[in-house]
């Protein structure tokens, strides 16, 4: 049985690489040759934005909301967390029994994260008013794999809730907002090399910090 | 417009078309990434305004969005209400409209915050892209549009009109520079400099003309405007419409490549800047044969010379500048205007927040020439009142006559008292 959700799990995985990979390909769309003058150098602005440029001093949406943007924070160390012990449970099953008994708190933080995010978005009227039910759907998701990786214990049934349960998990993730997991980076890092590209960024401050 | 089932399908079809043409060039990838966190509200002056969802930056980039789920996404196409995902419709072409022209100056503050890191105006531009391809650009931005492309400026003004403005100001000129070589040129070939200017400098404010040329006459600068595309502007640009965009680009080049100049330097434009030197050529898919650069540039590049002398004792009441966003924050000028005025003025201070992360003063994105939009604009600029009145200071320098149009109206409407200048002006009367 165990087996059989180790496939099912590496099938799901496998699905995902895929399909987010066939994603961002299309929405690279052949790329964009920028043949204004350059004034500045992309990497400069790529490097800022994925440093400095996320620190409360410079990002005002994590200065004003220190709260909300700490507890996306929390969960999202742990979904990465899980999807590693995941993938260790895959292809070093002792290994990742370890891992997991380990960071099993750093999971269960974040489940608490990921149901305050939830909280908020139903509580909230303007939050409720721009949510659709992918929305929902996905912060349930993340949670659900939480749960799993936090509170139920690594024996061999524990095991297969978490393989199966991510086995669906991934198939989900590239169809609705989860596959923001990727294109957090992509969109990220193009803003920010066009950015570069025009000595917009690193700001003139963060030059001179 | 959208009256029948066939014109309604036919828009859609239309529409839908122009939106995979708009996700090209990676606009694409924005729109898969906004997680709708709703921490941007704070970064939008229009937000600030009027704290309603629709005026989240997150909830008007939601409206392209689910557009996008619906023509191009697996769970858009078959469980469209799961995703948000939306047809176009007529209703849902009108809240298009209202969010991308009426509520967003594509000013790109909320971008800059954003806590995934996406191009918020990016996707916002798509959406104006998709109206414009079905003629749903508002009548006042379309007319300015029009103007451009069928007299080559945006106010219409007839060619004779610009002849005896130059004839006038250049008279104006010699009297107060005291040198018969003082003079506004225009159709001159081969001068070094083409140089644009906003119709509005023709029209109603030709004191400002007035200052570059008396500036360009003390540096001893080669210069001339072309009576045939002297617009700065581009409303295309505003709408959307890349077509447009592109032919007023085109010609304003080939007029430049004519009159065989050195550089086109660009008068204290915004947008102007914005879509001339970064946006046109990728428009015109083709590097410029010549160099494109803000006349700020210039400016500082003759005090930097001593090509001009200034005297800060000329200009001694308190100054502060104001950073038009496509200059600054989508442009990358926001050193030069700051040393300049450092020279030329007595008492400068700065505002806060200021450079890339100074607030629109709301008359961006096309949003004065949309007069259904007029409460909102005004009340939009509040927080831009409150930067100014913390500093206390008398004149408010800008680079961009669009700015400077939306803060002589908030200088009235908040009982401001100050003084709205271009920064060559200041320059102007600092000159000894």
């Amino acid at each position: 049985m165990l087996a059989l959700a180790k496939a099912i799990a590496s099938l799901a995985i496998g699905w995902t690489l895929v399909a987010l990979v066939t994603q961002v390909i299309a929405a690279r769309g052949g790329g964009r040759r920028d043949y204004s003058r350059r004034a500045g150098a992309p990497w400069k602005g790529v490097l800022y934005s994925f440093t400095t440029g996320m620190t409360p001093a410079h990002k005002e949406s994590v200065r004003l909301h220190p709260g909300k943007f700490a507890l996306g924070l929390v969960m999202h160390v742990g979904v990465i967390v899980s999807i590693v012990g995941v993938v260790l449970l895959l292809v070093w099953p002792t290994g990742a029994l370890r891992v997991l008994s380990f960071l099993r708190l750093v999971c269960a933080v974040a489940l608490v994260g990921g149901i305050g995010l939830l909280f908020r978005r139903v509580l909230s009227s303007t939050m409720r008013a721009i949510s659709s039910p992918d929305d929902y759907l996905a912060i349930l998701a993340t949670c659900g794999l939480l749960t799993c990786s936090s509170l139920f214990p690594m024996d061999a049934r524990g095991q297969l809730v978490v393989l199966l349960y991510a086995g669906l998990l991934f198939v989900y993730l590239p169809l609705g907002k989860l596959r923001h997991a990727v294109f957090f980076f992509v969109a990220r890092g193009d803003y920010a090399r066009r950015l570069g590209y025009r000595g917009v960024y690193p700001p003139v401050r963060a030059r001179t910090e | 417009m959208l009256g029948d089932d066939k014109d309604t399908a036919e828009t859609a079809a239309q529409a839908s078309a122009a939106l995979a043409r708009a996700c090209r060039g990676l606009a694409a990838y924005h729109l898969n990434a906004c997680v709708r966190c709703g921490l941007c509200g704070e970064s939008c002056h229009i937000y600030r305004a009027e704290p309603t969802p629709e005026n989240l930056p997150g909830a008007k980039a939601a409206r392209v969005i689910g557009h996008y789920r619906r023509y191009a996404t697996f769970l858009g196409r078959h469980l469209p209400r799961v995703v948000g995902a939306r047809d176009f419709t007529p209703a849902a072409l009108a809240e298009l409209v209202d969010a991308v022209y009426g509520r967003c100056t594509g000013c790109g503050r909320c971008g800059l915050h954003c806590s995934v890191g996406l191009d918020v105006a990016a996707i916002i531009r798509v959406g104006r892209h998709v109206l414009a391809s079905v003629g749903l650009v508002p009548a006042g931005l379309q007319r300015t549009v029009n103007n451009q492309l069928e007299t080559g400026n945006q106010m219409a003004i007839p060619r004779e009109e610009l002849i005896s403005t130059a004839e006038w100001l250049s008279e104006d000129l010699k009297l107060e520079r005291g040198d018969d070589g003082a003079r506004v040129h225009v159709d001159q070939p081969g001068r070094r400099v083409l140089y644009l200017v906003n119709p509005r400098e023709i029209k109603f404010f030709p004191l400002s003309l007035m200052a570059a040329a008396g500036v360009f006459h003390a540096a001893g600068e080669s210069w001339t405007l072309s009576s045939k595309f002297y617009d700065v502007t581009n409303y295309g640009f505003f709408a959307g419409d890349d077509d447009a965009a592109r032919e007023l680009t085109r010609r304003v080049m080939e007029e430049a490549q004519a009159l065989g100049v050195q550089e086109v330097i660009l008068s204290e434009c915004g947008h102007g800047f914005r879509a001339f030197r970064w946006e046109g050529p990728n428009w015109l898919q083709r590097e410029y044969p010549l160099p494109v650069r803000s006349v700020l540039e210039l400016l500082e590049e003759y005090l930097a010379a001593g090509r001009i002398k200034v005297d800060p004792a000329k200009n001694p009441r308190r100054v502060t500048l104001h950073d038009p966003c496509n200059l600054v924050r989508w442009g990358g000028v926001s050193e030069p205007q700051r040393r300049i005025l450092r020279r030329c003025v007595q008492d400068f201070v700065e505002m806060t927040p200021n450079r890339q992360d100074n607030f629109c003063c709301g008359g961006g994105g096309g949003m004065l020439s949309m007069s259904e939009y007029g409460d909102r604009r005004i009340a939009s600029g509040a927080i831009k009142a409150e930067q100014i009145r913390a500093t206390g200071a008398k004149i408010v320098a800008t680079p961009c006559h669009n700015c400077a149009d939306q803060l002589l109206e908030i200088s009235k409407r908040y009982k401001l008292g100050v003084e709205i200048q271009a920064v060559v002006e200041l320059v102007y009367a600092a000159l000894t």
